[in-house]
């Protein structure tokens, strides 16, 4: 404040209003080098473009090369998981070589996740069950093709439509859709079509190190083939036991690393014989865990010592300072007190008169 | 009612704003009190705006913290980084709060010498980097990438002491606390 109030304050105050300003300015050019989350966002259920911002922001985004395309069996039944295959090609990304895919049922940004459809999402391509998904490009990679197993509740049309996040060469967020809609038509299922049951929901993830037990149970069906490929593509068989009435148990070895294993069966009966789509199942690690009542007391014991060093040695500091001080008050109160007794004063002057 | 996750972005951006302003006034508290910056003008108003930054970032990290853990996945403390957060957040409150009762009961006189002025202005840093650490940890949790990632901070990593020390730990904070409390009210007292 005092700065400005200096001799030849006025130059140094418009000095200082420009380089305020040039400040400020830099700050707000800044923001575009970080738009958006090139780290990308993690799998979960989104509207289009996360509903805004970022990658929806017109004044900001830009729209992305890529060509998308959707596709699905010709047949689908309601109540019957399906497979919603994405296609994304031409594609050009960031350093993080990272894309984010969406499955929607319209363009709106606003309920318009399949869920909103009536479409429930029973697994994706990352061992989970969401309609948005990450994906890491491997180095020149343009092409990549994810799946999603969806079940309808409901008979009739569903337009379904893909869209695309990703980052560039500059830090610009690039967004993308598919040139129109893919329209899929839910039909009644047939009667004695070997199927899995209605309410079953596959899993989607599994701990590492454990065998995973499958307990399946189906409808119309006699026989059942369990099938399984790890990322290498080839295709196992489990063995299947019957445990009852179109109720089935499969197991599979235990996965040593993080990775995912896609499976399916093959369901006979008195109907026309019946392929699921493949299930994605995701391997992590054992949740982590910690004895939460030490946690939260070592906590606190943080707290309470942090605090208490910075008190203890601020009083023993300052406090050493404030002795000198007083003392040194102490001689200068004394010293001035000497000076106005009546004496010492004439003394005083009657030296300075001599 | 706004859910737990924005109220968490909310109330950390109100942390880490406060700390990061009242990390900068107390770096050049330190430098002016130190001599190498020639403007002992600025001293009073870094002093304040340091000591208020402080205050303010400190009355919103409970509400950071409480947020932050509700808002987690899953139930609890379910994942390393979170541990760390809370250490470091617990920390950092802790510097905090030590700096702040300091600058309260002792008055200017945590600027009288050298040795307390380095004291008093580590602590207040010490408390915005302990925050802002805690945030780097919520960008690697929440994004998975943080700011601090070119330091690759092993969050992944928990030291936890047995109950007995982190025990012994607390009450030696406490007495500390007392202690020191007692002592800087009879300082006062006497001034």
């Amino acid at each position: 404040m005092d700065l400005l109030l200096w001799d030849g304050g006025i130059e140094l105050k418009t000095n200082y209003r420009i380089l305020t300003v040039l400040v400020l300015s830099l700050l707000l050019l800044c923001s575009a080098f970080g738009a958006a989350e090139p780290g990308g966002n993690g799998d979960s259920i989104q509207n289009m473009q996360c509903g805004g911002a970022c990658h929806g922001d017109a004044s900001i985004n830009e729209t992305s090369g890529a060509l998308l395309s959707l596709s699905s069996p010709a047949a689908i039944y309601v109540g019957i998981p399906t497979t919603l295959t994405l296609t994304a090609t031409n594609l050009d990304t960031s350093a993080t070589r990272l894309v984010g895919l969406f499955l929607l049922t319209d363009m709106t940004g606003h309920s318009d996740t399949p869920q909103d459809a009536g479409w429930e999402i029973l697994s994706d391509a990352n061992g989970g069950a969401m309609n948005y998904n990450e994906q890491k490009l491997d180095p020149g990679q343009t092409e990549i093709s994810i799946s999603w197993v969806l079940r309808a509740s409901t008979l009739g049309p569903t337009t379904f439509y893909a869209a695309i996040h990703h980052g560039g060469g500059d830090s610009s967020p690039f967004f993308g859709t598919t040139a129109s809609g893919f329209e899929v038509t839910v039909q009644p299922v047939p009667e004695n079509l070997p199927r899995l049951s209605a309410d079953f929901t596959p899993p989607t993830l599994r701990t590492l190190d454990i065998p995973t037990e499958f307990n399946i149970e189906t409808q119309f069906t006699d026989s059942m083939q369990f099938e399984w490929k790890s990322e290498d593509g080839l295709i196992m068989n489990a063995i299947v036991n019957s445990t009852g009435n179109n109720s089935w148990t499969a197991t599979i070895p235990a996965a040593l690393q993080p990775t995912t294993v896609q499976w399916r069966v093959l369901l006979g009966g008195e109907g026309p014989e019946q392929t699921t789509p493949w299930f994605t199942l995701a391997a992590e690690e054992g949740s982590w865990e910690v004895t939460e009542s030490a946690a939260y007391l070592q906590a606190f014991a943080l707290l309470f010592m942090s605090a208490g060093i910075v008190i203890a040695l601020q009083t023993r500091f300052s406090s050493d300072a404030s002795t000198s001080k007083y003392d040194e008050e102490l001689a200068e109160i004394k010293t001035v007190a000497l000076d106005k007794t009546p004496g010492h004063f004439e003394e005083n002057d009657g030296g300075q008169q001599a | 009612m706004i859910s737990s996750e924005t109220f968490h972005v909310v109330t950390t951006e109100l942390v880490v704003g406060a700390f990061s302003v009242a990390g900068l006034s107390f770096t050049l508290c330190l430098l002016l009190h130190l001599g190498v910056l020639k403007q002992p003008s600025w001293s009073p108003v870094v002093d304040h705006v340091a000591h208020f930054t402080l205050a303010f970032g400190l009355a919103a990290t409970p509400f950071a913290i409480l947020s932050g853990l509700s808002s987690a996945p899953g139930e609890g403390l379910n994942s390393p980084i979170l541990v760390n957060k809370m250490f470091l957040s617990m920390t950092g409150f802790g510097f905090a709060l030590g700096c702040l009762l300091a600058r309260w009961r002792l008055g200017n006189k945590v600027w009288s010498t050298t040795k307390s002025v380095v004291l008093h202005s580590a602590s207040g840093l010490a408390a915005v980097g302990s925050m802002l650490l805690t945030a780097s940890a919520g960008g690697t949790f929440a994004r998975g990438e943080s700011l601090l990632d070119m330091f690759h901070l092993p969050y992944e990593h928990v030291l936890l002491f047995p109950v007995m020390v982190s025990t012994i730990a607390l009450l030696l904070g406490l007495t500390m606390l007392v202690l020191s409390w007692k002592r800087m009210n009879a300082s006062s007292t006497v001034h």
